[in-house]
């Protein structure tokens, strides 16, 4: 987050106190551009004066092979630090053949007597087409696979001899299908898929309350306008979060998903279930109050509204920190601060979309007090609770999650009258509740004596009585790799088997989630015996660990990459963040054997 | 009992409030824990990093480069002398080969050579040559300078992950900040891209002196 606060504070001190002209951007240096001509294509580079192209550097490759390309005569070194070759001044023109997919032209040069650039490139498709990602110009021209040969290569993942597959992910694919429209509208729809998990749930009855201070002055317009108001800031304060994100790269979800993080949204949970048990009321200050009030006043409470919706999305967004963290590091993969802004205010809306039901139907949707509305009240209570549970499981042991689910679904059982005597004449509610509460009991009963008997799985409580697979063998199984030469041995080790690199961190709560799951499912295990299964542990975010994840393109844990026998990434196989059996198996079949 | 206005609200002002607190705890927590960050004093002071001039010296110029670019060569030996002669500049030579396999050679050999002690006498010899080189010119080069080769290879093999580790770091700092290619000078706290002749260079150790 900072290293590129440096860079920029770095640079702006030179353009304050150097009167020194900078060198060009490369881009601006040469110039590159394309046309289509029958069946080639003529590249063409516009050369800045006092800067120059070495001939000998430029080339062509298409799916890791050479091609030619036919280049005029340069000009002749003269100058004897230039050695022996020859370099093009002004402009230099060049053709290639059309070779019916994309390729990947390759060029380095310098400024005549100041900045000799790192080697440029570019990817173009078949028809000449420049695709947008230029990700590979400036490359780091530095690969460790160098050291005996001749060779040099700067693409991602040459370095651990591996072929990534060059399927794009989420974001890019559809960025490249519909431009960031799509994109937006992928978001879109995330954000309402979003909607209809408990996270949303604190927030009706913030929207309820904010509608109920209106009280009979409240039309289905007006309703609208403050929902509207509300949601917007709610999305505002996500775009927020999706420029943070694409401006800082991979590493906020490690922030979001730190064991810290996870206890501050759980114990927030707790509280806001605790009141609605009533026990205490939450209070803000008086100052705020009377402030908020005067906001509110008599024009409407939009301004309320909208900061209300800010801040709740400060409460919703660490609590869909797992999702949310899967498609940051998608925004952070792009790097593109406004299509991170967009994507991520999309998501904000769509998660609005309910609470616009509730502005629009709020006069006749909205409880008027009274027992039932106490009752929801303790059941969004018990949900909370769920929640904060289901949270912390991330980071809990397993038995211990268990016995926090049998507290809770005892302790409710309870409270809906599981161990009362039912009297002859009780109603149909109250059977039906005492019903649902000896259930209750019951899976709490069952959470309970899975916690003595040391499960894990909450919806497997008596597993370690079944005598199944135990969770110990899936870990044991995957050989652990820090470095890339530890990769290399690994893959080498291998023999020719299919490979599974898992990509986890001890501070990545969703790896956890994983290696609970679906790495303990025997379907995973028997389509994994055939495969080598290696674990990149990038815990110590150091700079071989970076170097690593560079190689693989990856942008944090948890990252799947599943190789075949020639080391080469099957294409759409790649799984990044929560992942169950079913996505597991699917991208295990993708590698061909 | 019914729900009213009052608690409706101040219970989302509780949860509005409490988000407020998580948040802030989970920024600084960011701040705080990510090992990944890069500091000014990464890129002046890693520890790996062979030094020239004088280790004590309170400024130091670090410049990136590439042991075939022609420019980083050309004004290497006006560079040195000038960090001779002011005797306070700590000068840490960063290897960011751009110029592909040879270049990385280099780097890898003069590395061994500092495992063996002789990190000076390498990187001098190579600094020497003006044109680009081919694998079999480095090492040309570098026997004319009194390093065996062989053994420089096989010390730097022995301490590869150290070397490869300063190598990853170098370039990935020189994208962090920005840089283009090579030279590229940092002195103090300023990044001066492209070769500098010793008028600019001075006023640049000037400049740093007057700032820091």
């Amino acid at each position: 987050m900072f290293a590129p606060l440096i860079a920029a504070l770095l640079l702006l001190a030179g353009f304050l106190t150097g009167a020194q002209a900078q060198p060009l951007q490369p881009e601006d240096a040469f110039v590159f551009s394309v046309k289509r001509e029958d069946d080639a294509l003529i590249l063409n580079w516009r050369i800045a004066d006092g800067y120059y192209l070495y001939r000998s550097t430029f080339a062509a490759d298409a799916g890791g092979q050479s091609l030619p390309l036919s280049l005029p005569e340069g000009e002749i070194y003269e100058d004897p630090y230039f050695g022996e070759g020859q370099i093009y001044r002004g402009e230099v023109t060049a053709r290639l053949e059309n070779a019916g997919q994309p390729v990947t032209l390759h060029w380095q040069g310098c400024q005549q007597d100041g900045i000799c650039y790192a080697p440029q490139s570019v990817r173009l498709d078949a028809d000449g087409g420049v695709l947008a990602d230029g990700a590979a110009a400036s490359g780091s021209g530095w690969s460790p696979q160098v050291a005996d040969s001749a060779t040099s290569s700067d693409t991602a993942g040459a370095a651990s001899g591996l072929t990534l597959a060059e399927d794009e992910g989420l974001v890019q694919g559809l960025a490249a299908r519909g431009g960031g429209v799509l994109v937006v509208a992928g978001f879109l729809g995330f954000g309402l898929l979003l909607a209809f998990t408990p996270c949303v749930f604190p927030m009706f009855p913030i929207v309820a309350g904010m509608l109920a201070r209106q009280g009979e002055a409240l039309t289905a317009r007006r309703g609208l306008l403050l929902t509207g108001a509300y949601v917007l800031a709610m999305a505002a304060a996500f775009g927020l979060l999706g420029i943070a994100a694409a401006w800082s790269g991979a590493n906020l979800q490690m922030a979001l998903q730190s064991p810290a993080a996870i206890g501050v949204i759980a114990a927030i949970f707790v509280l806001l279930a605790l009141s609605m048990f009533g026990f205490y009321e939450l209070q803000m200050p008086l100052a705020l109050q009377n402030r908020l009030g005067r906001v509110a006043g008599k024009r409407g409470s939009l301004g309320g509204a909208m900061v209300l919706g800010f801040t709740s999305a400060l409460i919703v967004g660490p609590c869909v920190t797992a999702p949310l963290a899967g498609a940051l590091i998608y925004i952070a993969q792009t790097g593109d601060v406004m299509l991170g802004a967009a994507a991520l205010f999309a998501l904000g809306l769509g998660q609005g979309v309910p609470l616009l039901a509730i502005g629009i139907f709020g006069p006749r949707i909205l409880p008027r007090g009274g027992g039932w509305m106490e009752g929801a009240k303790r059941a969004f209570g018990v949900i909370f609770l769920g929640f904060a549970i289901w949270l912390a499981g991330r980071v809990l042991p397993g038995p211990v999650t268990l016995a926090l689910w049998a507290v809770l679904l005892v302790g409710t059982a309870v409270f809906l009258g599981a161990l009362d005597r039912l009297e002859g004449d009780a109603s149909r509610n109250r059977r039906l509740g005492a019903a649902l509460g000896i259930l209750l009991l019951f899976t709490g009963l069952l959470q309970g004596f899975g916690a003595a008997l040391g499960a894990h799985d909450p919806l497997r409580p008596l597993a370690p009585l079944a005598g199944g697979a135990a969770p110990a063998q899936a870990q044991a199984q995957f050989a652990e790799v820090t470095t890339r030469a530890g990769l290399e041995q690994a893959l080498a080790q291998a023999d020719g088997r299919r490979a599974l690199l898992y990509l986890t961190a001890d501070w990545c709560v969703t790896c956890r989630a994983i290696e609970r799951g679906p790495l303990t499912d025997p379907a995973v295990h028997a389509a994994l015996a055939d495969m080598a299964a290696i674990k990149l542990d990038v815990s110590d975010f150091n700079a071989e660990a970076q170097a690593l994840m560079q190689d693989l393109a990856a942008m944090g844990p948890p990252t799947m990459i599943f190789l075949d026998a020639a080391r080469a990434e099957a294409a759409g196989s790649r799984l990044i963040g929560e992942m169950d059996s079913a996505a597991l198996l699917a991208s295990i079949g993708k590698v061909s054997p | 009992m019914t729900i009213t206005r009052r608690e409706i609200l101040a219970l989302t002002a509780g949860a509005g409030l409490a988000g407020i607190a998580g948040g802030a705890v989970l920024w600084t927590r960011g701040g705080g824990t990510e090992t990944a960050e890069m500091t000014i004093k990464d890129v002046l002071h890693d520890p790996d990093n062979p030094v020239l001039g004088n280790p004590e010296g309170a400024l130091t110029i670090v410049e990136y480069f590439d042991y075939q670019c022609p420019y980083c060569k050309m004004g290497h030996s006006m560079l040195t002398d000038v960090v001779e002669e002011d005797g306070d500049i700590r000068l840490v030579m960063k290897d960011w080969p751009i110029f592909g396999g040879s270049s990385v050679l280099a780097s890898q050999l003069v590395f061994g050579a500092a495992s063996l002690g002789a990190y000076e006498q390498a990187h001098e010899a190579l600094m020497a040559t003006q044109a680009r080189l081919t694998e079999d010119q480095v090492r040309q080069v570098l026997r004319g300078g009194g390093i065996d080769t062989a053994a420089a290879l096989a010390a730097y093999r022995a301490e590869r992950g150290k070397w490869d580790g300063l190598l990853g770091r170098n370039s990935a700092q020189a994208a962090e900040l920005g840089l283009q290619g090579t030279p590229a000078f940092i002195i103090g706290a300023r990044i001066h891209p492209g070769a500098l002749d010793e008028t600019r260079l001075r006023s640049a150790i000037a400049e740093a002196r007057r700032a820091a």
